[in-house]
C-alpha cells in the first residue's frame, strides 16, 4: 500500500498540508524548513527553508532549484493552505505563526502573540481567520488581513495540541493535552461546552467531511462525537495502544491514525472496526525507535494519503485496487460490548 | 371517594409534608385579630390581564394581587412567600431543587447554573451510551438539506463576520488613535491688583494681566499610572467528568516503568570518580582486537613494486640513452682525431698509406689507429736518414711525451666517463652543490666580499705575527670591548660627513653647508676646564672614554714606602702592574703621572 517513500528533510517532519487545488502538498520539518512537493510524482517542488539555511524552491518540470527564502527558527508543528487567497500558514516552536505568500515565496505577516511554542494551526473555511493553539494553553483566534489577535481563547489548562473549524457553530474545536475537548463560540469567544470523555491528552480530531460528526483520538482510546452538541457516539472498536499524533478521515470513511510507534491503523469510519494494521518502514540508516507518524493528510479527493515521519521520510500510500477479499481477509469479530470511556 | 382515588394517579410522594399555616403571612393577616397588624396588609398592585402578561414578571407578593400563580409564565412564583426560603439571600449558593417535565429530580441543575446555564453540559449516564450507527436513516431530501445547510452556514458566517469585525475595528481604531487630545488654545486674561501698591513691588505697575493657558501635554508621553496586573477571571465552572476513573497500575506496568539508574563510566555508585586504569579495565578497550584489512598492506605492496619497477625502467632508459651519447661521442673523437692525424701527416709531407682511417669506435679499433699513427714514422725514419742523432734524440723524446700525454687524457676520459655512469660527481660539478657548513669546513666559503658593503674581519687575526696571547687573552679577561669598533676601516673620518649632495638644489650644496657648520663657533665652548692646558689637535672623532687604570697612590705613598723598605718588599710593583697590563696596554702610559689618571676631555675653541 506503500507508493512512495519521499525522503528530503533533515529532520522530523512534524505536519503536512494540501494544496487546495491538488497540485502540490507542503511538508513542515524540525530541520526548520517547509518543503512543497508536487504532487503528481512527488517529485521535490521546492522548499522553504526557514532558519539562514537555504529555502529550496524547485521547478516542477525541471526539478531546478528556484528560490532560496529564509524564516523559522524551531520545527514546524503546523501548516495550512488558504484556499481563498495565495497564502500558507505555518506555525512553529519558535512561538512565531507566519503567512507566506505563495507568489512571491516570501513571509508577508507574522502573527505575534504566542507566548510558547505554537502546537497546531487551521484555518476558517468561510471568514478570513486564522486559528492557533500552542504550549500556552490558549488557542488563539488571529485576523489574516490585520494580523490582530481577535480572541484569546483560554480555558484549558495544558497544552492545546489539536485544533479544527467548522463553517457552522461550533466553529472552533480544540483538543487540549488536559484530555478535554472544548468546542467555542467564535461570536463571543467563550466556550460552549467541554467534552470530558477522554483520560489521556487529545493530540488528533479529524472531522468528517460530510457528516456531522468527528473522531478524537487520545492514548487510550478513540472516540466519535456528533458535532453540533457535541454528544458521544461511541468508542473505536480496538484500541492502537500507542501514543496518537494524528489521524485523517476521508470521505469514503477511511480513517487513519498514525501512532507514536509507527503504526498506521485503518478504521471504518461508521463501524468503528480496525480493518487494517499496518507499520511503517523506517528508511535505511535509521534507529527502530525512530519509527514515529507525526501527520497524516488525505489529499483533496482522498486517495492518497500522505505521513509524515520521525525517519525524516514522508511517505506516500494509495489505497490497493487490486486487493480483494481474498488477499485481504476482513476479519471482523466485534466485540460483545462496546467500551464506554 | 374510593373511585376518586382510583381515578388519579398515585401520588408522587407519598410523605405528606407539613406546612407550618400558622406563620404564613397570609394566614396570619387573616385570621389574626389585631388592628394593627390589619394595616400591614399588603396593597395589590394592577396586574396585567391575562394574554398581556409578556414581560411581566412576578417576584413581590403584591405582583400576585392576592391571588395565586400565573401557571402561564414560566418563572417559579411565591404568591404570598409561600415556599420562598426565608433565608435564602440574592447571592446564595443554595439551589432550589429543580424537577423536569416528568418530574424527576435534576440532580445535574448544579454543573448547569451560572456560566454554565448556556452551555451544553453532559453530565447523565444515557451521555455515555454509545450511539452507533445512529445516523442509519438518510432521507431523499438530500438537496433540501444542502440548501439548509448552505443558509445556515451563510448566516453564521454574517453574524460571526460582523461580530469578529467589531472587535477587530475597536481593536485598530484603538492602535491607531486619530483624535490625539489637542491642546486647548484658548487662553483666559486676568486682570488683577495687586494689594501691594508700591514701586517696590511688581516693577511699579498698578495692575497686572495674566494670560492663563492650559498646560501642554506632550501626545506621546508615557503613561503615568502603572498597568496592574487584572486577575484572572474565574475560569469557566467545572464540568462532569464523563469518563471512568484510571485504573489502578498492575505490577505488570510498574515492571514495565521501572528504569535501572544509568551506570556512569566516570563515577561510582557512591560519587566517587573511578580511576583511569579501573575504567579502561572496565571498558574492555584491550580486548578488542584490531583487525586492519589485508587490503591495506597489498596496496602497499603493489604500490612498492610498481614505484620500484618504474624507478628501473628510468635508470635503463637513462643508462642507454647516456651510453648511445657516449658512443656518440667516441665516434666524433675519433674523427677528430682521424682528421688531425691526416693532417699532421699532410704537413710531415708523408701521405699515410691507409688515408682512410676506420671509423670504428671500439678499443681495438684505436690501437690499430695508434700503431697506423707509429707507422708512418718508422716511414719517415727510413725516408729521412739524414736526420741527425739528436734530432732524432729529440724528436723520439718528443712523441714520447705526447704518447704519455695522450694516454693520461685518454685515461681521464675513460675515468671520467665511468663515474658519470656511475653517478659520481666530476671534479669540476662536485663543488657546486656543497653545503654551506661544508665549504666552510673545506675552507671554502666566500666571506661576504660578493655581498657588497663592509667586510668584516676578525679582529684578532690581523696581528697574528704578535703570537698567540695578542690575539687570544686568557679566557677571564675582558678584551672584546677594548679597542675602537671601527680601527682598520676610514670610516671614522666618513662617519658625520653628510651624503654627497643629493639635494643641493634644493638645500644648497652639502659641502658648503658641512663648510658653514665646521666654522661656526657657535658649539665650541671657548674655555677649557681648569687643569687640561694642554691644548690637542681640533677634534675629528667621537669623544673616547677610556678605561681607568687601577687606583695608583695619588701621592706617591707606597713609592715612598718601598724606598724606606728597600728589599724587604721587591716584589710589591709586580703584583700591583700584573695582569692588567696586558689588557689596558693604553693605560700604560700614564701609569705614574700625578693627579688624575682618567682620560680627558677637551674643549676648546675652534680656530
Amino acid at each position: 500500500m506503500v507508493m512512495q517513500v519521499i525522503s528530503g528533510h533533515l529532520g522530523w517532519v512534524r505536519s503536512v498540508a494540501f494544496d487546495p487545488s491538488n497540485n502540490w502538498f507542503c511538508t513542515g520539518s524540525a530541520d526548520r524548513t517547509i518543503k512543497v512537493y508536487n504532487c503528481v510524482i512527488g517529485s521535490y517542488r521546492f522548499s522553504l527553508s526557514l532558519f539562514f539555511s537555504p529555502l529550496l524552491i524547485w521547478d516542477v518540470a525541471s526539478g531546478r532549484l528556484k528560490l532560496t527564502l529564509t524564516g523559522h527558527i524551531e520545527q514546524i508543528r503546523g501548516l495550512a493552505v488558504s484556499s481563498k487567497h495565495t497564502y500558507m500558514f505555518s506555525a512553529g516552536d519558535d512561538k512565531q505563526v507566519k503567512c507566506w505568500d505563495l507568489e512571491q515565496n516570501k513571509v508577508i505577516r507574522s502573527y505575534h502573540g504566542h507566548l510558547s511554542g505554537v502546537y497546531c494551526l487551521a484555518l476558517h473555511p468561510t471568514i478570513d481567520i486564522l486559528l492557533t493553539g500552542g504550549r500556552d494553553s490558549v488557542c488563539r483566534v488571529w485576523d489574516i488581513r490585520t494580523k490582530m489577535q481577535i480572541f484569546a481563547l483560554s480555558g484549558h489548562d495544558n497544552t492545546v495540541c489539536s485544533v479544527f473549524t467548522r463553517p457552522t457553530d461550533p466553529q472552533i474545536v480544540t483538543g487540549s493535552h488536559d484530555t478535554t475537548i472544548k468546542f467555542w463560540d467564535l461570536r463571543y469567544g467563550k466556550t460552549m461546552s467541554t467534552l470530558t470523555h477522554h483520560k489521556k491528552s487529545v493530540r488528533a480530531m479529524a472531522p468528517h467531511p460530510k457528516e456531522h460528526s468527528f473522531a478524537s483520538a487520545s492514548a487510550d482510546n478513540i472516540k466519535k462525537f456528533s458535532l453540533p452538541k457535541g454528544e458521544f457516539l461511541h468508542n473505536m472498536l480496538s484500541q492502537q495502544k500507542t501514543i496518537i499524533n494524528t489521524m485523517a478521515v476521508n470521505e469514503d470513511g477511511v480513517m487513519a491514525t498514525g501512532g507514536d510507534n509507527g503504526s498506521l491503523w485503518f478504521w471504518d469510519w461508521r463501524s468503528g472496526h480496525n480493518f487494517q494494521q499496518a507499520q511503517t518502514i523506517v528508511q535505511p540508516g535509521s534507529l527502530d525507535s525512530e519509527a514515529g507518524i507525526y501527520a497524516l493528510s488525505y489529499d483533496v479527493t482522498g486517495t492518497r494519503l500522505i505521513s509524515c515521519e520521525a525517519d525524516k521520510t514522508i511517505k506516500m500510500w494509495k489505497e490497493d485496487e487490486t486487493a480483494t477479499e481474498q488477499t485481504h481477509p476482513l476479519n471482523f469479530k466485534p466485540p460483545k460490548d462496546i467500551r464506554r470511556f | 371517594m374510593a373511585a376518586l382515588k382510583d381515578l388519579l394517579p398515585d401520588a408522587k410522594n407519598s410523605t405528606s409534608t407539613y406546612y407550618d399555616h400558622a406563620n404564613d403571612p397570609w394566614f396570619k393577616q387573616r385570621f389574626s385579630t389585631s388592628e394593627e397588624e390589619k394595616s400591614t396588609v399588603v396593597k395589590a398592585k394592577p396586574v396585567p390581564p391575562y394574554l398581556k402578561r409578556a414581560g411581566f414578571v412576578p417576584r413581590k407578593v403584591e405582583d400576585f394581587g392576592d391571588g395565586g400563580a400565573f401557571p402561564e409564565i414560566h418563572i417559579a412564583q411565591y404568591p404570598l412567600d409561600m415556599g420562598r426560603v426565608k433565608g435564602a439571600k440574592p447571592g446564595s449558593k443554595i439551589l432550589p431543587v429543580t424537577v423536569d417535565a416528568r418530574g424527576n429530580l435534576a440532580y445535574d441543575a448544579i454543573v448547569k447554573q451560572s456560566e454554565n446555564a448556556k452551555k451544553i453540559v453532559y453530565s447523565q449516564h444515557k451521555d455515555l451510551i454509545p450511539k452507533i450507527l445512529r445516523n442509519e436513516e438518510e432521507g431523499g431530501d438530500e438537496g433540501e438539506e444542502e440548501e439548509e445547510m448552505q443558509k445556515e452556514i451563510e448566516e453564521t458566517m454574517q453574524e460571526t463576520k460582523a461580530a469578529l469585525e467589531k472587535i477587530v475595528n475597536v481593536r485598530l481604531s484603538a492602535a491607531q488613535p486619530k483624535n490625539v487630545p489637542k491642546q486647548s488654545s484658548d487662553s483666559k486674561y486676568i486682570k488683577y491688583k495687586p494689594s501691594q501698591q508700591s514701586a517696590a513691588f511688581n516693577s511699579g505697575a498698578k495692575e497686572r494681566i495674566i494670560r492663563m493657558v492650559e498646560m501642554p501635554v506632550d501626545p506621546l508621553e508615557p503613561p503615568k499610572f502603572k498597568h496592574k496586573r487584572v486577575p484572572k477571571a474565574s475560569g469557566s465552572p467545572p464540568v462532569p467528568v464523563m469518563h471512568s476513573p484510571p485504573r489502578p497500575v498492575t505490577v505488570k506496568d510498574q515492571q514495565d516503568w521501572k528504569i535501572p539508574p544509568c551506570i556512569s563510566n566516570w563515577k561510582n555508585p557512591k560519587g566517587y570518580t573511578i580511576p583511569l586504569d579501573k575504567r579502561l579495565a572496565a571498558d574492555g578497550r584491550g580486548l578488542q582486537e584490531v583487525q586492519i584489512n589485508d587490503n591495506f598492506a597489498k596496496l602497499s605492496e603493489a604500490l612498492y613494486v610498481a614505484e620500484q619497477k618504474a624507478r628501473e625502467a628510468v635508470a635503463m632508459r637513462s643508462k642507454v640513452q647516456k651510453e648511445m651519447m657516449m658512443k656518440e661521442k667516441e665516434r666524433k673523437e675519433q674523427e677528430l682525431r682521424a682528421l688531425a692525424a691526416k693532417a699532421r701527416s699532410e704537413r710531415t709531407g708523408t701521405v699515410a698509406p691507409s688515408t682512410a682511417v676506420p671509423m670504428s669506435s671500439d678499443r681495438s679499433a684505436m690501437d690499430t689507429d695508434m700503431r697506423v699513427d707509429y707507422e708512418p714514422v718508422r716511414e719517415r725514419e727510413r725516408d729521412m736518414p739524414k736526420e741527425s742523432k739528436e734530432e732524432r734524440e729529440e724528436r723520439l723524446q718528443r712523441e714520447k711525451i705526447r704518447e704519455e700525454r695522450r694516454r693520461e687524457r685518454e685515461r681521464e676520459r675513460r675515468l671520467e666517463a665511468k663515474d658519470a655512469a656511475m653517478g659520481k660527481k666530476s671534479k669540476i660539478t662536485r663543488d657546486r652543490d656543497r653545503d654551506i657548513s661544508e665549504k666552510v669546513a673545506l675552507g671554502m666559503a666566500s666571506t661576504g666580499a660578493g655581498r657588497g658593503g663592509e667586510v668584516m674581519y676578525d679582529q684578532r687575526l690581523f696581528n697574528q705575527e704578535k703570537g698567540m696571547d695578542s690575539g687570544f687573552a686568557t679566557d677571564d679577561q675582558y678584551n672584546i670591548y677594548d679597542k675602537g669598533l671601527f680601527t682598520a676601516q676610514p670610516t671614522l673620518s666618513t662617519l658625520y660627513r653628510p651624503k654627497k649632495d643629493v639635494d643641493s638644489d634644493m638645500y644648497g650644496g652639502a659641502d658648503e653647508q658641512l663648510e658653514k657648520i665646521m666654522k661656526t663657533e657657535r658649539f665650541k665652548p671657548d674655555k677649557a676646564f681648569a687643569g687640561t692646558s694642554e691644548k690637542s689637535g681640533p677634534r675629528d672623532r667621537p669623544v673616547e672614554f677610556e678605561k681607568e687604570v687601577e687606583e695608583a697612590d695619588p701621592f706617591g705613598l707606597d713609592q715612598f714606602l718601598t724606598e724606606v723598605k728597600k728589599g724587604k718588599k721587591a716584589m710589591d710593583k709586580v703584583g700591583s702592574g700584573g695582569t692588567m697590563k696586558a689588557s689596558a696596554g693604553s693605560s700604560m702610559r700614564d701609569g705614574y703621572e700625578g693627579g688624575s689618571n682618567r682620560s680627558r676631555i677637551n674643549f676648546e675653541r675652534g680656530h
